[in-house]
């Protein structure tokens, strides 16, 4: 402040105002810190036709000398020391699901003729016990048996059931009662009967 | 006396959701193997069986066992006996012989051989095959005609004369038991 103003305010009682219309402060710089980085296109500028997964194939055919850094490998891709997976196209497999089928048929014929037939004990059923020729006690009775035909016979102790092996080839049909016997009297032991 | 060609044919058609198996005997009239064919074991996948739904078991005994063994049988006989209802009017109708399902009855014996007597259920008889013994439970395929039960009963009768009737599924389920096992 100067002395005209001192005096102007202490003795006039005013004060003068002064008009300032330069500001000299410059607005700041904006620095952008934005990098361009420079991006390369893997796309092949091939037009799609069909949708489809995408074929590796194609693509090393078709980009025969590539306009960026990219550097194809038995391995894989290199761009700028990115490595890239190689992608490996697979196609998509249908597989025919096969229903069942019928199975095979074998024959089998001489192990089921091995095979005996097996009878029962018929004893219980039999309305009226026969009389055999020659007495004794009847223990059981199996039947029809076909005599003329039997190969073996054998009693199946655990099940009271008679086993019978036939002559394969036997034209006889003559069917029979086969009697399991014992004989009254000490010592004597069982015996078979036909009737 | 039975003549040579009274041949009787058994089928079995055994196993479970994972294996199925079916067997043919065909007998002379003293229960004699003359033929006898078995099938390869059928082993669905789980993909087969969601597939098939319901129907798996109907359509692997009927089309795929039953269908393979009438096939494979040179000669058909007289007739052919089941244990399983699932494949009795099936046999009958791809085989176009005479057919019936034979259990044994607990019930008591009939008046005389050779009798037949009705039961409570349709198509299911009593037959008296035999002298001596309880009668048999005979069920038939459905729409059979009546002289043809009369026809079955009286082969069934003649074929008790010289063998066991049911006797023959003994020895064929004994047959796929021994197949079952693995050894051939």
């Amino acid at each position: 402040m100067g002395v005209r103003d001192f005096l102007a305010r202490h003795i006039t009682r005013r004060v003068n105002v002064y008009r300032v219309d330069d500001f000299s402060i410059e607005p700041p710089e904006v620095h952008k810190n934005m990098k361009r980085v420079e991006t390369f296109s893997m796309r092949p500028s091939i037009p799609a036709e069909v949708s489809r997964p995408f074929d590796f194939g194609e693509f090393t055919e078709k980009v025969k000398r590539p306009a960026v850094n990219v550097k194809f490998s038995g391995k894989g891709i290199k761009a700028k020391n990115i490595r890239v997976k190689r992608y490996v196209k697979e196609d998509i497999k249908t597989h025919k699901y096969q229903l069942m089928r019928k199975p095979k048929t074998w024959t089998m014929l001489k192990q089921v003729q091995a095979l005996p037939q097996e009878r029962a004990n018929i004893l219980r059923y039999m309305k009226k016990k026969p009389e055999l020729s020659g007495g004794g006690v009847i223990l059981a009775c199996y039947g029809p048996v076909v005599e003329g035909a039997v190969l073996k016979l054998a009693l199946n102790k655990q099940r009271g059931t008679l086993l019978v092996w036939y002559k394969p080839g036997s034209r006889q049909l003559k069917a029979r009662n086969v009697y399991l016997v014992r004989r009254l009297g000490l010592g004597e032991k069982p015996e078979w009967r036909w009737e | 006396m039975a003549s040579p060609n009274n041949t009787l044919g058994y089928i079995v058609i055994d196993g479970t959701e994972t294996q199925i198996r079916g067997a043919a005997l065909i007998t002379d009239a003293k229960g004699f193997p003359l033929d006898f064919t078995r099938t390869d074991p059928l082993r669905p996948d789980q993909l087969s069986r969601i597939l098939y739904g319901e129907a798996f078991g109907k359509y692997a005994k009927e089309k795929l066992i039953l269908e393979s063994l009438l096939d494979a049988v040179e000669t058909d006989p007289q007739l052919w006996i089941c244990n399983d209802p699932d494949i009795l009017s099936p046999l009958r109708e791809k085989s176009r012989v005479k057919t019936v399902m034979l259990e044994e009855s607990p019930h008591v014996p009939l008046d005389a051989k050779g009798h037949i007597e009705t039961t409570a259920d349709p198509g299911v008889f009593l037959i008296q095959a035999n002298e001596n013994g309880a009668p048999m439970r005979a069920e038939f395929p459905g729409g059979i005609r009546p002289d043809e039960i009369q026809q079955t009963a009286a082969i069934l009768t003649e074929a008790a004369g010289t063998m066991d009737v049911l006797e023959p599924f003994v020895r064929l389920d004994k047959a796929l038991s021994f197949l079952a096992s693995g050894a051939r």
